[in-house]
């Protein structure tokens, strides 16, 4: 029942997102030319495509948030357990245990300058 | 069940009604602001103090001619803004405007989604938001775009991080998801005048989530997404009208979710101010009515804040972004939660 209203407020989201854009395509000003159509590249002819190689490093980022992002995702439903058990010493023990090899990869990621933007 | 069909639509409408509503009012708060801060005017010909300004540019979007450029992926080039529109407003669903209202023999919750696990539940969704950039700037198919867009989501994924520890700090101090159980544990006061706020608990994760939502939100001196002598407008460069519009829309309805998970979670969300109690007393309608205005205080305040930093910091250098999310904040987050669980930990013993 609660997801249902989820749905229900999703969908009239989607709807809101498309009448705005109908009105503007409706309503709006329709006089077409043809440099009008092309890239924007600052007034000048575009070089080349815009599908070429970039810098690795925001792949590398990605890939590096994934991983950190998985480790948080596993600590949040440990934080809301830890009230519930009634054995801490062992909820602790493995809350340290993780952060020491989560500590460990952090500092090889940031010796390793996988990071390092300026060059 | 039409009862129930009844209330999910009116819910539906009042939370997406009140910040788009509240939008205009935003934007023109923003301009006035930038002019205040800058000794000038500002918009104050249309209407009273300009305040019609807003509804004037709307129109304006309206009117507009929508250029569709030809080297676009078509689909995804017209379903990108829709995407950052949608994402952005999905994390108001679970935000409550006020505390459970006992009302016609029943309990009734004023938020759309009501789940035990409001706050993982807002975290998730809100974090979709780097997918419509990104669709953005690879349907263009301009470098300018792509490049934009490439900045943007660096960025965000990487300010999550240190975001996400210090929403996992949090979590473990209050001991419970469900953003009502969270605020019900900030009210009351200690020596009668400083109210109980998640804020005098935890500074630390308080200050890296408010540098995460900037971050989050694009706004500087985060907005690296922008650059005006680089990559001009960045992953909307080839947008125009309406387009435009939703994807400013979608930066701003976006701050506003993420200021009411700040508020909620370090502010005592719709936890009535210090003073207000005085005027609630036991009428429950009066308590409802001005638990809906601490919320819009709270939020009015941070985005008056947002307004303030804008137009005070200069913007970062992309490395200096980088390295500030990574190499300071977080290992900060982390420090602060290891601090948190410990000093948790030997205090209960």
């Amino acid at each position: 029942m609660e997801f249902a209203a989820f749905i229900v407020f999703f969908l009239i989201a989607c709807t809101l997102a498309g009448v705005l854009l109908g009105i503007s395509s409706l309503l709006g000003q329709k006089r077409k030319t043809v440099r009008e159509m092309d890239i924007y590249e600052s007034g000048v002819n575009p070089v080349g495509s815009a599908t070429r190689q970039y810098d690795i490093k925001f792949y590398v980022t990605a890939i590096l948030f994934l991983l950190f992002d998985v480790e948080i995702v596993f600590l949040l439903p440990w934080a809301m357990a830890y009230k519930e058990t009634t054995n801490t010493g062992f909820m602790i023990g493995g809350f340290v245990f993780f952060m020491v090899i989560l500590l460990v990869g952090y500092i090889f990621v940031i010796n390793s300058k996988a990071l390092k933007w300026e060059e | 069940m039409l009862e129930a069909a009844i209330e999910i639509l009116l819910k539906t409408v009042v939370i997406l009604a009140l910040p788009l509503g509240a939008l205009p009012l935003i934007i023109h708060v923003e301009r006035r602001g930038a002019a205040f801060m800058q000794k000038r005017l500002g918009p104050n010909r249309v209407g009273p103090f300009g305040l019609l300004q807003p509804l004037a540019d709307v129109a304006k979007f309206m009117f507009k001619e929508e250029v569709h450029p030809t080297h676009v992926k078509p689909f995804f080039y017209t379903a990108a803004p829709v995407v950052a529109l949608v994402v952005a407003l999905l994390p108001l669903a679970c935000i409550p405007v006020a505390g459970p209202i006992e009302a016609f023999g029943r309990t009734i919750f004023p938020e759309v989604f009501r789940s035990d696990m409001g706050i993982f539940f807002a975290f998730a969704v809100s974090a979709l938001g780097s997918y419509g950039i990104l669709l953005a700037g690879w349907a263009s198919n301009n470098k300018y775009s792509m490049l934009g867009a490439l900045r943007a989501c660096a960025q965000m994924v990487s300010y999550e991080l240190s975001l996400s520890t210090s929403v996992v700090a949090m979590i473990f101090v209050y001991g419970t998801n469900d953003i009502h159980q969270m605020i019900s544990s900030q009210t009351g006061y200690w020596f009668g005048v400083i109210p109980q706020w998640g804020f005098f608990y935890q500074p630390v994760a308080a200050m890296l989530f408010l540098v995460g939502i900037f971050a989050e939100s694009n706004r500087l001196p985060f907005d690296l997404a922008e650059g005006e002598s680089e990559i001009v407008a960045g992953y909307h460069l080839e947008y125009s009208s309406m387009k435009f519009a939703l994807f400013f829309m979608a930066e701003y309805i976006h701050m506003i979710a993420l200021s009411a998970l700040f508020i909620i979670m370090f502010f005592g969300g719709y936890s009535l101010l210090p003073g207000f109690d005085l005027i609630a007393g036991n009428n429950p309608a009066l308590i409802v009515v001005l638990q809906v205005a601490s919320l819009v205080i709270k939020v009015a305040l941070m985005i008056w804040f947002f307004v303030w930093v804008r137009w005070t910091l200069p913007r970062f250098r992309y490395d200096q972004l980088m390295n500030l999310g990574w190499e300071r904040l977080l290992p900060l987050g982390i420090a602060n939660l290891i601090v948190t669980v410990l000093f948790v930990y030997f205090r209960n013993r």
